[in-house]
């Protein structure tokens, strides 16, 4: 191969080079201008983020290891996105000084587990799947103990790293599995051989538990609320959207493509998994008081729905869940953008502090709103048709009463997101959280959330381009 | 002859995985864990990967048993034991540890593997090497890079967890 092939790895190789002079630049500046690095990574990581957007080729690399394609292209921008707005809403909280002298490390982890993130998606084979997958979670172990003398953030980053290690050890035994009953590794020799033997079945199983983990499905969730809730609020906003976005992409194009010959089977299982995600997440999520907790159980039920999207099984069903995910990192950032802007500000963390928002921070309110009801699944914001295009791709496919049971599970979702609204708008405080300007970065953050509901929900191209790029992984 | 160096070896390994998981004091759980470690490596042998062997050995039972033994005796008091579980939660492990070999064993025993028509790779030193370097099928050079990544990721977030900031160098 000549080294002109590389720039098929574009993105990673620009995440790796961009963590690099983070890293060089830390050594540059002097230790009373720790801060000085924050806007430098930010610019950096924007520049990324745009030329990750300029087309070029596609392609397979290292014998199949390694494949790009437009649709792995436009998932990893849709990451880039959702990281570059997480950057820019933790910034105020990386100036605080018990913070700024990691900052450069925190920018470096980022891009270091998006880089493993990044490799995942265009994985060939199930070891750079695996190696990428370990480099997308151990080091936001480090991430989620960052306040570490708070005992909570420790306790998340060593309860994150213990049951990512369990997951990994049951996801590597059904790989072994698949590998012993199949022969290869690689996905194309793996598709060629895979049927519906009770070997791969069993190793098929223990696969999805692994992945159930990282996407943090029931019964698998076990660990999801606690991290959420003791990790800072940048870090489990990245744990939420991009980290579970990104192990969805790959586990749907697995399913998708390397275990297409045994999908009767797989649709049954992953069948009963979206319904006990959906209404188990549902039930936890109503009797939540801290809101990151509330968005924990909020993010479970939204896995739930995603794998209505992935029981599609055709190029509709692929592109109902990037277009699902897209939604979902603009929303989902929009309401962590806000608890973090208000747990900054306030220290105010519960839904019980939120009472009379509306009175002292109106637009923060407006934006809390739009996103909950993005969330909810209401028009016109995005989120609506997100959750519109997932069900339809399931009912493409004859799943009806599913269709049904999510509908449901919908309605009740209303109900807990309505709470925080009416906390917000109705109910009474004498003493609500004061009145604060938020940094111009989180300003933008918020901004580009807000855009990003509107933009992507009205604009019907967006949808038409990735209906078009995923028939890629049927031919 | 390598019938009876199998069993025996399988019993190694049984044995002592077993005590390594119940014992109550964590060191002599690390050193249980270097005899199951040596004791797999003699599977390699036996099966002639020479190569697998020495790393196992080497990497494993030389390198990753040090390295947890010393974290334990750096971080935890040798002398303390852990509590006895609760009746109930052991029975519903060995409950479920039972069950799962049981399924898994049947499944396995019943399994026809047949060869999957692809090439056998050759397993010497020069093909190993050749392998790991190469940017073809069956090379190793993107994984092996990759793991460059993650190690360097994760040491920085062990210095992130370890290293004292500003403030707490004041207060101490």
């Amino acid at each position: 191969m000549d080294f002109g092939q590389f720039i098929l790895m574009r993105h990673e190789l620009l995440l790796i080079l961009a963590a690099v002079i983070v890293l060089i630049a830390e050594l540059a500046v002097s230790e009373s201008s720790k801060a000085r690095i924050i806007p430098f990574a930010l610019g950096l990581f924007a520049l990324v983020t745009i030329a990750g957007f300029i087309p070029g080729e596609t392609g397979t690399l290292f014998g199949g290891s390694y494949q790009s394609n437009e649709l792995t292209t436009m998932m990893k921008n849709v990451l880039n996105m959702g990281v570059l707005i997480i950057f820019l809403q933790s910034e105020s909280w990386l100036k605080k000084p018990e913070n700024v002298d990691k900052a450069s490390e925190y920018f470096v982890l980022t891009l270091a587990t998006l880089v493993g993130m990044n490799y995942m998606i265009s994985a060939g084979d199930f070891l750079i799947f695996y190696v990428g997958l370990e480099t997308a979670t151990i080091p936001i172990a480090g991430l989620a103990a960052f306040d570490k003398l708070k005992s909570r953030s420790a306790e998340a980053g060593i309860k994150l790293i213990l049951s990512s290690a369990l997951s990994s050890g049951i996801l590597l035994f059904g790989l072994s599995m698949i590998y012993g009953a199949t022969g290869s590794i690689y996905f194309a020799d793996v598709l060629k051989n895979v049927s519906a033997t009770p070997l791969i079945i069993m190793g098929f199983i223990f696969f999805v538990a692994g992945m159930g983990f990282k996407i943090s499905l029931v019964p698998f969730h076990f660990w999801t609320a606690d991290v959420y809730e003791g990790a800072p609020i940048g870090v489990t906003s990245y744990l939420s959207v991009v980290s579970k976005g990104a192990a969805v992409f790959i586990f749907t194009i697995v399913l998708f493509t390397v275990f297409r010959p045994i999908m009767e089977q797989w649709q049954h299982l992953i069948y009963t998994l979206a319904v006990m995600t959906m209404t188990l997440a549902n039930l936890f999520a109503l009797r939540q008081d801290n809101l990151k907790r509330f968005l924990a159980f909020s993010s479970i039920a939204q896995a739930g729905f995603i794998l209505l999207g992935i029981l599609g099984a055709n190029g509709m069903g692929m592109a109902s869940v990037v277009y699902f995910v897209l939604v979902y990192v603009f929303t989902n950032l929009g309401a962590f953008g806000v608890v973090a802007a208000v747990s900054a500000a306030s220290g105010v963390e519960t839904i019980s502090g939120y009472n009379g928002l509306y009175k002292t921070n109106p637009k923060l309110s407006l934006l809390m709103t739009l996103s909950l009801f993005s969330l909810a699944g209401i028009p016109p914001v995005a989120g609506f048709f997100g959750k519109f295009f997932l069900f339809t791709s399931a009912a493409g496919s004859g799943y009806f009463i599913l269709v049904l049971i999510a509908v449901l599970n919908a309605t009740i979702s209303l109900y807990y997101y309505l709470r925080v609204v009416k906390a917000m708008f109705i109910d009474a405080n004498e003493d609500p959280a004061p009145t604060f300007r938020s940094s111009n970065a989180m300003r933008l953050g918020l901004i580009m959330c807000l855009a990003g509901m509107f933009i992507i929900g009205f604009a019907s191209t967006i949808f038409d381009y990735l209906r078009n790029i995923s028939d890629v992984l049927f031919n | 002859m390598n019938v009876v160096m199998f069993y025996l070896l399988s019993a190694i390994i049984l044995i002592f995985s077993l005590l390594s998981i119940t014992t109550r004091k964590i060191l002599r759980a690390a050193v249980y864990l270097l005899f199951v470690l040596v004791a797999t490596s003699g599977f390699y042998f036996l099966l002639n990967y020479e190569f697998m062997a020495a790393v196992q050995l080497t990497l494993y039972a030389g390198g990753i048993v040090v390295l947890i033994i010393f974290s334990i005796l750096l971080t935890s008091h040798i002398s303390h034991k852990f509590k006895h579980p609760a009746l109930l939660n052991l029975l519903m492990g060995a409950g479920v540890a039972v069950i799962g070999a049981g399924v898994a064993l049947y499944i396995i025993f019943n399994e026809k593997f047949t060869a999957n028509g692809q090439p056998e790779l050759p397993v010497d030193m020069t093909a190993i090497g050749t392998q790991l370097l190469s940017t073809e099928k069956n090379g190793y050079v993107l994984p092996f890079e990759l793991i460059s990544v993650l190690l360097l990721a994760a040491i920085i977030a062990a210095i992130v967890i370890a290293k004292k900031g500003k403030q707490e160098e004041k207060e101490s």
